[in-house]
């Protein structure tokens, strides 16, 4: 961490199942609330040392392990038979195992209470929370060097799992004490804050970088990820991109209101990616590829340490931009001859779709044909929507005569059809509407209007719909709903135009990006803009 | 044990043994966090210590007491995404 103040989150973020919607607050430092500070009794408990006899830490470490955290597939299966209630039979109701001897009892009912008073057992474990409570002092009891055999077989627990440590709370190394101590100012987010939000001067047509560098610093992960200094860089000379973005993550949310001036980015946007180099305008969505292409590449440091676990997206990369943007794009090409069809999967980090008014034709596509009211849209006006973009995109598409295809079944040259349909979905689902188009006989800007909704759900678009909608129950749908929270925008001509970029802050509150200003929008005025990349989040995240 | 309690113990046994409760366990903490419900939490007990006194209070009365509260304040969204997964799992394990 660097600079006057720390900025953390209270538990280690992973983006794997951090949940958008649920995002009221960061909390800027956090003073945990110590255990000592918790106690009952400041003498503390005096029946635990009857305990601390012989053998009672390898004791204790059995118990945590077999009956409490129980991290290897067997214990596990014994937890689940074995751990019910000696008197009432139950499986709930705040189980507790005696500390003294082999008995369940269910706290609710007091059952336990019963076996302690009967035996005199006097301490007994809660078998969810590992906490030991002491039927004497009717407390739990807060003593360190259980709640240590506790955290450790906690930790063994959870690597045994593959958890990791992403689902534990974040507590302060002794170095971010010491600076925590020393940095005294604290920043807490509220629901109506407007920290975050900071506008960027013009370098001389760099909006084009604006507009990204807005959507980027209001994309929730990306966020969570750089406001909890996790990068570890390993980059030699000081030109590491993703430094720069931790650098830029701390300005924006500093406080500040007057405009970063982004010069140190451009600058190294430039040394890496020399086709953006030069002062002309420069396309937006060529930037973004760039830049996530750039932020991977120096990203290196940061993918060592997930307990060698397999990358799970198509990039084969555990990056931080890999784990938000990467999706997969499956392609399936049916010989029309064998009907025999052979599959690729290929990552993408956003999808351009091609729109109504370009030289290829859009339709047959019937508008607002068959699942017309996916994602609510309504074609009451006649406008193109996104999810008819994204059924063209993904509908099966003839190859033709002149595209013919060796298949693997007839051995020869084919026609075919080809369809792509989304194998793994990213968590930032970035869309690309193809405004520019360059051909050899044309450059043009197509305006076509395309309403675009708050939430989409993409499941029409996976390639396991078919076999997924009959086999999931009702509701699961949501796990695949975005939400819009970032749209760049274009306005003017292909040779004199100006970026924008509207980003949303906490639920529903709109900005509008306009390089240095920064105006509220309502969500009318982001609906009706004409969209040029949409960012959406996705709301529920699975772990893995 | 009627069939209703046989259900949620056949689920609560075959959560624990994929190790799936852990895991709830954790995402609900973690969530319920994120929300503020552990501020609100945390207030609410002050409140009741102060009005009883430290001395005349034990952990249970104060889960006696909080508890009603605690379970109204749990946000909808936080209980529907719990929802969610357990039937995702159950969707997974159906042989249930
Ligand atoms: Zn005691
Ligand atoms: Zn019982
Ligand atoms: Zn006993
Ligand atoms: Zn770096
Ligand atoms: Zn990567
Ligand atoms: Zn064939």
């Amino acid at each position: 961490c660097n600079g006057a103040w720390l900025q953390r989150k209270q538990h280690t973020l992973q983006p794997t199942y951090y949940v958008m919607s649920l995002y009221p607050q960061i909390m800027f430092c956090f003073g945990r609330a110590r255990r000592s500070s918790r106690c009952g009794s400041p003498a503390g408990c005096s029946h635990v040392n009857a305990y601390k006899v012989d053998n009672w830490r390898p004791n204790l470490r059995v118990i945590y392990q077999c009956f409490v955290w129980s991290g290897s597939a067997e214990t596990r299966r014994r937890k689940a038979k074995s751990c019910i209630c000696h008197m009432c039979g139950a499986h709930l109701n705040r189980l507790h195992s005696c500390l003294y001897c082999v008995f369940f009892g269910c706290f609710t009912k007091k059952h336990i209470h019963e076996h302690a008073k009967n035996k005199r057992h006097n301490l007994a474990i809660d078998l969810l929370y590992g906490g030991i409570y002491c039927f004497v002092c009717q407390d739990y009891i807060y003593d360190k060097d259980m709640e240590q055999i506790a955290k450790e077989e906690q930790r063994k627990a959870w690597k045994l799992q593959g958890v990791g440590e992403k689902y534990s709370t974040w507590e302060p190394t002794k170095r971010e004490l010491d600076l925590l101590r020393h940095n005294p100012k604290r920043r807490k987010m509220t629901t109506n804050c407007t920290i975050g939000l900071r506008g960027l001067i013009n370098l001389g047509n760099t909006c084009f970088m604006n507009c990204i560098v807005q959507a980027l610093t209001h994309t929730p992960l990306l966020r969570d990820f750089f406001l909890s200094d996790r990068h570890k860089c390993e980059m030699q000379s000081n030109s590491c991109l993703v430094c720069e973005m931790s650098q830029l993550f701390q300005e924006f949310y500093s406080g500040h209101r007057s405009p970063h001036i982004p010069f140190r980015l451009l600058h190294l946007v430039w040394t890496h990616a020399r086709h953006l180099a030069g002062y002309e305008q420069q396309d937006a969505h060529e930037f973004l590829i760039a830049a996530l292409d750039v932020l991977h590449r120096h990203c290196k440091g940061d993918t060592t340490n997930d307990n060698g676990k397999k990358a799970n997206n198509p990039n084969h990369c555990n990056c931080i931009i890999d784990q938000i943007f990467t999706g997969g794009l499956q392609s399936d090409v049916t010989c029309q001859v064998c009907h025999g069809v052979s599959t690729t999967i290929d990552p993408f980090w956003d999808i351009s779709l091609d729109l109504p008014g370009s030289s290829t034709p859009f339709w047959p596509l019937s508008p607002g044909g068959d699942g017309g009211t996916v994602n609510g849209e309504s074609h009451l006006s006649g406008a193109t929507t996104l999810t008819d973009c994204l059924r063209r995109f993904t509908r099966p598409e003839h190859l033709g005569s002149s595209a013919k295809i060796k298949c693997g079944g007839c051995h020869s040259y084919q026609e075919s059809t080809k369809q792509l349909t989304m194998k793994k979905l990213p968590i930032v689902a970035c869309f690309h509407l193809k405004r520019f188009e360059h051909s050899a006989k044309l450059r043009r800007k197509i305006t076509t209007y395309v309403s675009f909704p708050l939430e989409l759900d993409m499941t029409p678009f996976m390639a396991s719909r078919w076999a997924s909608t009959n086999y999931l129950p009702p509701g699961l749908y949501v796990l695949v709903r975005y939400a819009l929270f970032a749209v760049v925008n274009h306005q003017g001509t292909l040779e004199s135009g100006h970026y924008t970029s509207f980003i949303r802050q906490h639920k529903d509150q709109w900005f509008k990006c306009d390089d240095a200003i920064i105006t509220k929008a309502s969500i009318k005025d982001v609906l009706d803009s004409e969209g040029y990349l949409l960012f959406y989040h996705k709301q529920f995240l699975e772990y893995e | 044990m009627n069939k209703d309690s046989q259900m949620r113990a056949a689920i609560n046994q075959k959560l624990i043994e994929m190790g799936e409760r852990e895991r709830l366990k954790e995402l609900l903490r973690a969530k319920l966090v994120e929300c503020g419900w552990k501020d609100q939490m945390k207030a609410q007990c002050k409140d009741v210590i102060r009005e009883k006194g430290l001395e005349h209070v034990t952990v249970e009365d104060l889960v006696v007491e909080i508890t009603p509260k605690g379970r109204a304040l749990v946000p909808d969204s936080v209980k529907k995404e719990l929802l969610q997964r357990i039937r995702a799992f159950l969707a997974q394990h159906s042989t249930l």
